[in-house]
C-alpha cells in the first residue's frame, strides 16, 4: 500500500484554530530567536565561529569513514563497547540484548531523538522495558502519547493547564495547580525514585570527539547526567553525523549551540563521557538510518553538519504558527523538511511547502546549513517525483509557463487586477486555491509596478539619455 | 567485525563528497580574553549560580551553616573541610541522594560561563553524587580561571584524561512548562561558588 503524505496544512489549521495555544507558541519561540539575537550580538566573532562551525563539519563529514574508525579505536581503548546499527530496527536489537544481558527492566533516558527516530520505546516496551523519560518536556509528551513537538523544547506547544491535567491523570497531582514551578517540583519528585531503582541508564550525545574517543552531551535539567551516572550501566545513541575531530573544536560548538537554541549562553550540563565509571558499563550504539545515504545526495548532505539547535524552528513563521506536531514526523520545523523527505520521499513530500521561503532560517543557522535553498530543491526533486499534490502540480506549471515569458506574466498581472476587482469570491476562494483559506487575498493595484515604471522612470531615463 | 559496521562505512565511502576539497581549519582562539573573577561571577549570576557570602571572620563552615541552616547531611569531598559525612563514605548513589549540601573542589572555572569543571578525581568517583545532593557548594582559586571555551578546551588537560567531565553552569533549570524558567529543576536546586583567595 501506498503511504499517504502527511497532510501537514490540515493538522496546521487544527492548531491555528485554538488561538490561545497558538499565540503562546508563537511569542515564546520569538522570544527565544531574540535573546539568541542578544547573546549574538555580544560576540564581534559570531560570523567567524558560524564560519568554522561550518567548515568543521564539512571536513568532519568528508573524512567521516576514518573519524568513525578513529572515534570507535580510541572510545574501545577507553573501556566503551562501540555497536553500529545500519537502521532503527538494528539499534533497537542491539539496546534491547544489552539490556537482556543485564536483566534490565527499567531504563531511565535523557532526551535524544535519534531513539524517537528509531521508535525505540515502541520495541523495548512490549519486551517488557520500563522506558522512562527524565527530561521534563520529553516526559510530558510520554505521557501524552504524543511525539515531541520541538527538538529542544520538546512540549512548548501545550500550556501550565494541559500539563496539570497530564501530572493530575498520571502523578495524581492538583489538577489545577497553575505554577510551573509546583509542576516541575512535581516532575522531580516522582522522577527521582525512578531514577534511583532504574536498572540502565541512557542519553543520546550532542558531539563525538574522534581524537579522545568521547562523547558530550549538552542538557539543562540534570536528567541526562543523573540517567548517566546512577545506574551500573549507561548506554548512549548516536547519530554517526556527531563528530568533529579534535577536543579543541568543541569551543567553537558549545559557544554557539545554547545561545542559537535557547538564547542561554551555555547549558547548565556540558557533560563529557570518555569511559565508564568505576564499576560501571559503557555502551555506545552509533546509528545510521539513512545518514550515510544522505551524505551522497549532492543538494543536501550538507544537512547533515545539524546540530539539533532548533534556531531554524524558533525564527520559522510556518512552524511558530502551525506547532511541532503538524509536520508528522520526528523532526519538525525547516530542518524537519529538509531532512525528513529523506527518510520518506512520500510521506513528507509536503514539508518542504512549509515555508515562506523567507531565508530566516539559513540566517540563523550556527553551522550555515542553506535551509531555504534545499527547502527549495527538495520542491523541485518532489516535483520531478511526481510526489506534488493535484493542484499545486497544475498551478506551478502554470506558472511556470507564465514567469518563464515576461510578455504573458505581464499580460496575466494586469489581468490579475481586473479579475481580483471584479470576480465573485467563490471563484477567487476555492479549492484551486489553499492560500486564500486563511488570508484575504491582496487588494487589486491600480497600476503595477512594471507599469508605472514604464511611464514614469523609463521615459525620464530616456529624456536623460536624450540630453548627453 | 559486525557485518553493518562494514556496510556502514563502505557507503560513507562511496558516498561522501571530495575530501579534498573540505580541509579542516586550524584550531582557533577567538573571543574576550579576559579571566577575571568579575567576568566569572557576572556569567554565574546569569545561569543562576552565585557566590556564597563571607563575612568578617567566616570559615566555610559558618558560611554554609547560615546559607543553608536546615541542612543536615552535609557531605565533604575536599580533605580540608569536615561536614557530617565525607564523600568516601557514601557507597551508592541511594546513598548520596540523602545528601543535602555537597562541598566538593573544582580545579577550574570559565570566566565566559561562569562554569565549574568536576570529573570522578574530585568527585571520588560517585560522580552521581554531584546531582543526587540538593545544594551544591564549588570550591574555587581564582588564579584557576580559563577565559572562555576555546582556552578551556585548549589548555585544560582533563578532556583528555577523565572519564566523567561535567561543566556545571549553575543549578539545573528548565523551562519546559510554558516557557517559565525554574531554576532547581532535577539535578542541583542551588550552585555556590566559594572563593578559597
Amino acid at each position: 500500500m501506498k503511504v499517504k503524505p502527511v497532510n501537514h496544512a490540515k493538522a496546521a489549521e487544527a492548531f491555528i484554530e485554538d488561538t490561545a495555544h497558538m499565540d503562546f507558541h508563537d511569542e515564546r519561540l520569538w522570544d527565544l530567536r531574540q535573546k539568541r539575537d542578544g547573546q549574538m550580538h555580544i560576540l564581534p566573532e559570531w560570523q567567524e565561529l558560524r564560519a568554522r562551525a561550518s567548515a568543521i563539519k564539512e571536513h568532519t563529514l568528508a573524512n567521516l569513514p576514518e573519524y568513525l574508525e578513529q572515534f570507535e579505536a580510541n572510545a574501545k581503548k577507553n573501556g566503551i563497547h562501540v555497536h553500529w546499527a545500519a537502521d532503527g530496527a538494528e539499534h533497537n536489537r542491539i539496546v534491547g540484548e544489552i539490556l537482556e544481558k543485564h536483566g534490565a527492566k527499567s531504563l531511565i533516558k535523557s532526551k535524544s531523538m535519534v531513539t524517537e527516530e528509531c521508535c525505540m520505546r515502541e520495541y523495548l516496551e512490549p519486551r517488557g522495558v520500563v522506558v522512562t523519560e527524565t527530561d521534563l518536556g520529553e516526559r510530558i509528551q510520554q505521557l501524552d502519547n504524543q511525539m515531541p513537538s520541538h527538538i529542544v523544547v520538546p512540549a512548548v506547544h501545550k500550556l501550565i493547564p494541559d500539563v496539570a491535567k497530564i501530572f493530575a491523570e498520571h502523578y495524581h497531582t492538583d489538577p489545577n495547580d497553575n505554577s510551573a514551578q509546583s509542576l516541575a517540583w512535581q516532575q522531580r519528585l516522582a522522577a527521582r525514585p525512578v531514577i534511583l531503582s532504574a536498572d540502565a541508564g541512557m542519553t543520546g550525545g550532542n558531539f563525538v570527539v574522534a581524537e579522545t574517543g568521547s562523547f558530550v552531551v549538552c542538557t539543562n535539567e540534570g536528567n541526562a547526567d543523573l540517567s548517566a551516572t546512577v545506574p551500573g550501566l549507561h548506554i548512549a545513541t548516536i547519530g554517526i553525523e556527531r563528530l568533529v575531530p579534535r577536543m579543541a573544536d568543541m569551543g567553537v560548538f558549545i559557544r554557539m549551540l545554547s545561545r542559537s537554541a535557547l538564547g542561554s549562553p551555555i547549558t547548565q550540563y556540558t557533560t563529557h563521557f570518555r569511559g565508564p565509571q568505576k564499576g560501571s558499563e559503557m555502551h555506545v550504539v552509533l546509528v545510521d538510518n539513512g545518514r550515510s545515504h544522505r551524505l551522497g545526495m549532492e543538494e543536501f548532505w550538507t544537512s547533515l553538519k545539524c546540530i539539533r539547535c532548533g534556531a531554524c524552528m524558533n525564527t520559522c513563521p510556518v512552524y511558530r504558527r502551525s506547532g511541532g506536531l503538524s509536520y508528522g514526523a520526528v523532526y519538525s520545523g525547516p530542518i524537519g523538511a529538509i531532512i525528513d523527505p529523506t527518510f520518506n520521499e512520500r510521506k513528507y513530500s509536503t514539508l518542504p511547502f512549509a515555508s515562506t521561503m523567507n531565508g530566516s532560517c539559513t540566517n540563523v543557522c550556527p553551522v550555515k546549513i542553506n535551509i531555504h535553498d534545499q527547502l527549495y530543491k527538495w520542491r523541485r526533486v518532489l516535483a520531478e517525483h511526481h510526489e506534488l499534490p493535484f493542484v499545486k502540480r497544475e498551478v506551478m506549471y502554470m506558472a511556470g509557463k507564465l514567469m518563464g515569458q515576461p510578455s504573458l506574466y505581464r499580460a496575466a498581472i494586469n489581468g490579475t487586477e481586473v479579475a481580483l476587482s471584479t470576480m465573485p469570491r467563490f471563484v477567487l476562494y476555492n479549492w484551486l486555491n489553499p492560500w486564500g483559506k486563511h488570508r484575504e487575498l491582496p487588494h487589486p493595484v491600480k497600476q503595477t509596478f512594471h507599469g508605472w515604471y514604464k511611464q514614469n522612470r523609463l521615459k525620464t531615463k530616456k529624456k536623460e539619455g536624450e540630453g548627453a | 567485525m559486525s557485518t553493518s559496521r562494514d556496510a556502514i562505512l563502505t557507503r560513507l565511502r562511496d558516498n561522501r563528497p571530495d575530501p579534498k576539497a573540505h580541509p579542516l581549519p586550524p584550531v582557533a582562539r577567538l573571543g574576550d580574553m579576559d579571566n577575571g573573577q568579575a567576568r566569572f561571577e557576572n556569567s554565574l549570576q546569569l545561569l543562576g549560580g552565585q557566590v556564597l557570602e563571607r563575612q568578617e571572620g567566616d570559615t566555610l563552615a559558618t558560611a554554609i551553616a547560615r546559607r543553608f541552616p536546615d541542612s543536615k547531611i552535609i557531605c565533604s569531598a575536599v580533605p580540608d573541610f569536615d561536614g557530617t559525612i565525607r564523600i568516601e563514605e557514601l557507597g551508592t548513589p541511594q546513598q548520596a541522594a540523602s545528601v543535602d549540601v555537597l562541598v566538593v573542589r573544582s580545579p577550574f572555572g570559565i570566566a565566559e560561563m561562569g562554569s565549574i569543571y568536576l570529573s570522578e578525581a574530585q568527585l571520588k568517583d560517585l560522580n552521581s553524587a554531584a546531582h543526587l545532593t540538593q545544594h551544591i557548594v564549588v570550591i574555587l582559586s581564582a588564579k584557576n580561571l580559563t577565559a572562555n571555551m576555546h582556552t578551556a578546551y585548549m589548555d585544560r588537560p582533563e578532556f583528555h584524561t577523565a572519564n566523567y567531565g561535567v561543566l556545571m553552569s549553575g543549578p539545573s533549570a528548565t523551562a519546559d512548562i510554558q516557557g517559565v524558567l525554574v531554576r532547581g529543576a532535577q539535578g542541583v536546586r542551588t550552585l555556590s561558588v566559594w572563593w578559597e583567595d
